[in-house]
């Protein structure tokens, strides 16, 4: 009785499921060819860029983020900015400077006709009152700040900063992403933005949080005439959208690059060369070389690394090239050296050198022997925010371990370390890293005074000052090969080596150049 | 009968204020015992300690923390959850851009889980002791052994990318339609689905099992009814107590409990942004979302408490 209920439900349901097939096939039918050209990136109108993460502010003269920077940098521009080799040239400056009073005056021309993204004229009172704001909110601003005696606007056309020593870094700071030095309209300052108004070649639309930060094409967008090059030159917004997607996930901006979705992944995993090499036609792997460096951090303030002879200890241990390897693993995407600058850049200098990669741990020892170290063990702080930290931290554990020395890792989140780091009771070292920046002031915060670490020393006030003042190129290229020697001497932080950063591009993205921080005018 | 059920409301409504009271004080307290500063994440490597200092002062971050908890309380009563010390915008139009792909996936997700489960467990009731029973018995262990994000990987790997079927991860573009979005939950909702569906093969096939031996169904096939009413009619509406339940609890993870299936397909859903706040201490987020999940899981709870009555009048009149 059984299998005849079940025999006649079959035998009634069976036109009814036919049907119910059909219905369905029909439906999936229409359902993929609705959504099928919305699957892959949009078209030529609109570009999906898949990004690390999501921007933590708008603001870019807030933000100490590259990732704010790189997206905002179509919205917000500054006075100078970065061509190819890193030189500085003008943006939303009609020139290089006019220097005076042995470079303590610095008279700034300005582009004439530029039109804000709300069809303001750009006038100096906003040039004026935005540098005012940077000088107030921005860590770079605020440098400057402490050595200007007045900023002030000679007339319509030029701004100048009188400052109290000369300081070579200015247009460099003024030039970088992050806490850009972003010219905004004076309507719209104030200390929480709560308008994203600029001059670039995009206008902000909207921010829908951890889904994406969407801006269209600025029509009045005023170019400079000179040709492109590096950040530098002619900006066309040539697709009329650009979205940033945050795509936290490292092997989800993968899996969407190789599935079509996204025009651009930023910043993927070493491992996934390979599969990106070997995926056709469709996508191009993109190397972008001296991307950063990771660099480990001592506590010269407190503990046992206060002691210099321990941090000279600690450097005689470490094999720079063991932890790269540990961290990046192909060769392709690290290099071990130990000059703080590519060969072939203003800055490159092999001074101090000999110290770099000597992964001695007897040398080691017997420093530590001289420094009377009493075995107390180095607290050694690490995230896995990054994995790249973790595993250098991990292996350098085993280094100082065969030097006799002990540690204490201690894997922290990312919110815990930078807040323990402030705190120099609690640590003896702590890994990070920066991206390689073509001004040197610019990165490690620890050449600054106030950074943790608390490197300050007679020495690196007087080098530092010397460095800075002088403003003539050619000089301060040798100057800072002393800066390098005396990081090597004094060991306020050990630079581990330069890591390649890999990305990828959808091969129909046209016009796009390789830069650390990508941007995506001039790109169709 | 209308003073019963006013009794029965009125002790719902006691009991879930409590709860939602208890979870906002337990969330509070752990939240700021634990290390790391919001502002130092904010602001950055270059950030002095004064900054750090006057910022954290500009967010109320440095009034003690019995103040903080009750100014926050008295905001909530008001409908204003705070605002995200990251994102600069109010928590609830936070909360409410999650609102949908959380809604839709859990929708989905349950749906999947349910229509797997309730016929497997029932058909593995039924056929108890067979290889049918064996077969579903090691589906259910299997999709409850298998890591959602393993899984999700693979989906990825032949639907998005190798056939280009289906997209790789998000929700869709911000002009796209409904059509478009469920298009992008198919396949998370089908890891979720998939892996929920365990549960309720095996609470489904246990309570049915439970409810076949009873005499009132001998009954009804000594009376000559088609087993297929039968099952629906008499064994699956019994049966349904339990099943509604456990179908109710995996609703109520969906809201919330499903980070790394939206971390996989990078789904802007509730579960990643209480994982993202936590990882930045966005404490008015944490403090918000965390309120609302609870209060979801009492709202489910609560109509799950109706349905029951409404399956089994007996149920009601009890009170």
């Amino acid at each position: 009785m059984q299998n005849g209920a079940i025999d006649t439900a079959v035998s009634v349901g069976d036109l009814s499921r036919r049907r119910f097939l059909v219905g369905s096939i029909a439906g999936a039918s229409l359902f993929a060819a609705s959504g099928k050209l919305s699957i892959a990136a949009v078209g030529k109108d609109s570009l999906s860029l898949a990004m690390i993460g999501e921007p933590q502010v708008l603001d870019p003269m807030l933000a100490t983020s590259d990732l704010v920077g790189t997206v905002m940098q179509h919205v917000f521009e500054t006075l100078y900015t970065f061509d190819a080799k890193w030189n500085v040239v003008p943006l939303l400056a009609n020139a290089m400077p006019d220097t005076q009073n042995e470079g303590k005056t610095v008279t700034i021309p300005l582009r004439q006709n530029v039109q804000f993204h709300n069809g303001q004229p750009v006038t100096v009172d906003d040039v004026l009152t935005s540098l005012e704001r940077w000088m107030k909110m921005a860590a770079a601003g605020k440098a400057v700040a402490r050595l200007l005696d007045k900023l002030s606007a000679p007339d319509a056309g030029h701004i100048r900063f009188d400052l109290k020593e000369a300081y070579a870094p200015l247009l460099a700071q003024m030039a970088l992403i992050s806490n850009m030095a972003a010219i905004m309209p004076k309507t719209v300052l104030k200390d929480q933005l709560d308008q994203f108004v600029g001059t670039g070649p995009y206008k902000f639309i909207e921010r829908k949080p951890d889904q994406y930060v969407r801006m269209e094409r600025f029509d009045g967008y005023t170019t400079g005439t000179e040709a492109h090059d590096g950040y530098g030159g002619k900006r066309q917004a040539l697709v009329k959208e650009l979205r940033f997607i945050p795509v936290p996930d490292a092997n989800t901006r993968v899996e969407g690059a190789l599935s079509g979705q996204f025009d651009f992944a930023d910043l993927l995993p070493v491992e996934a060369a390979e599969r990106l090499e070997k995926a056709g036609d469709g996508i191009k792997p993109i190397i972008t070389e001296n991307f950063g460096f990771p660099y480990i951090v001592f506590n010269t303030k407190e503990g046992v690394l206060k002691n210099v002879g321990m941090r000279q200890a600690l450097q005689a241990a470490i094999g720079n090239e063991e932890l790269l390897l540990a961290s990046f693993g192909d060769p392709r995407f690290f290099r071990a050296e130990g000059n703080f600058f590519p060969e072939g850049t203003p800055f490159y200098s092999r001074a101090g050198v000999d110290n770099y990669n000597q992964n001695n741990p007897e040398k080691a020892a017997k420093l530590m022997q001289e420094a009377k170290y009493d075995g107390a063990p180095i607290r050694i702080m690490a995230s896995r925010q990054y994995e790249f930290h973790y595993n250098i931290a991990q292996v350098l554990v085993e280094q100082l371990g065969r030097a006799g020395i002990k540690a204490d890792l201690q894997v922290v989140d990312w919110a815990t370390l930078v807040q323990r780091r402030n705190d120099p009771k609690v640590w003896d070292l702590y890994i990070t890293h920066s991206g390689l920046l073509p001004e040197p002031m610019m990165s490690p915060p620890q050449l600054g005074d106030s950074a943790p670490g608390w490197w300050t020393t007679p020495e690196k006030t007087a080098m530092l000052k010397q460095f800075n003042t002088e403003t003539d190129a050619a000089k301060r290229g040798q100057l800072w090969g002393k800066v390098q020697e005396l990081v090597y001497h004094q060991v306020p932080y050990v630079i581990v080596g330069k890591f390649n950063a890999l990305s990828c591009r959808s091969s129909k993205l046209e016009g796009y150049q390789p830069a650390t921080w990508p941007y995506f005018w001039n790109t169709k | 009968m209308m003073a019963a059920n006013l009794q029965f409301l009125a002790r719902k409504l006691t009991g879930a204020i409590m709860v939602l009271l208890l979870v906002s004080v337990l969330v509070f307290v752990l939240m700021n015992l634990a290390s790391g500063d919001p502002i130092a994440v904010l602001l950055g490597d270059q950030a002095t300690s004064a900054d750090i200092a006057r910022v954290r002062a500009q967010y109320g971050l440095d009034q003690p923390l019995v103040l903080r908890y009750f100014s926050w309380l008295g905001q909530v009563v008001q409908g204003n959850l705070g605002t995200s010390i990251f994102v600069q915008l109010p928590v609830l139009q936070v909360l409410a851009n999650r609102a949908e792909p959380t809604l839709l996936l859990a929708a989905m997700s349950v749906s999947i889980a349910t229509l797997i489960g309730v016929p497997c467990g029932t058909l593995a009731a039924v056929r108890r002791g067979s290889k049918l029973d064996q077969i579903v018995s090691t589906i259910a262990m299997l999709a409850a052994s298998i890591p959602s994000f393993w899984m999700g990987i693979i989906l990825i790997r032949i639907f998005a990318v190798k056939l280009g079927w289906l997209p790789a991860s998000g929700f869709g573009a911000p002009d796209a339609g409904l059509l478009l979005h469920i298009k992008h939950l198919i396949l998370p909702a089908i890891v979720l689905g998939v892996l929920n569906s365990a549960l309720i093969i095996r609470f489904t096939r246990s309570s049915v099992l439970d409810i076949l031996h009873e005499d009132y169904v001998r009954t009804a096939r000594a009376k000559g009814v088609p087993e297929f009413t039968i099952m629906v009619k008499h064994v699956l509406k019994n049966a349904l107590i339990p099943i509604i339940t456990v179908i109710g609890l995996t609703t109520a993870l969906m809201i919330g409990g499903t980070v790394v299936t939206e971390s996989v397909f990078n789904l802007p859903g509730l579960g990643s942004l209480v994982v993202q706040s936590v990882l930045r201490r966005d404490y008015p987020v944490i403090q918000g979302a965390l309120l609302v999940i609870a209060m979801a899981y009492v709202l489910i709870n609560f109509a799950i408490d109706l349905l029951y009555a409404v399956i089994d009048p007996r149920l009601e009149r009890k009170g």
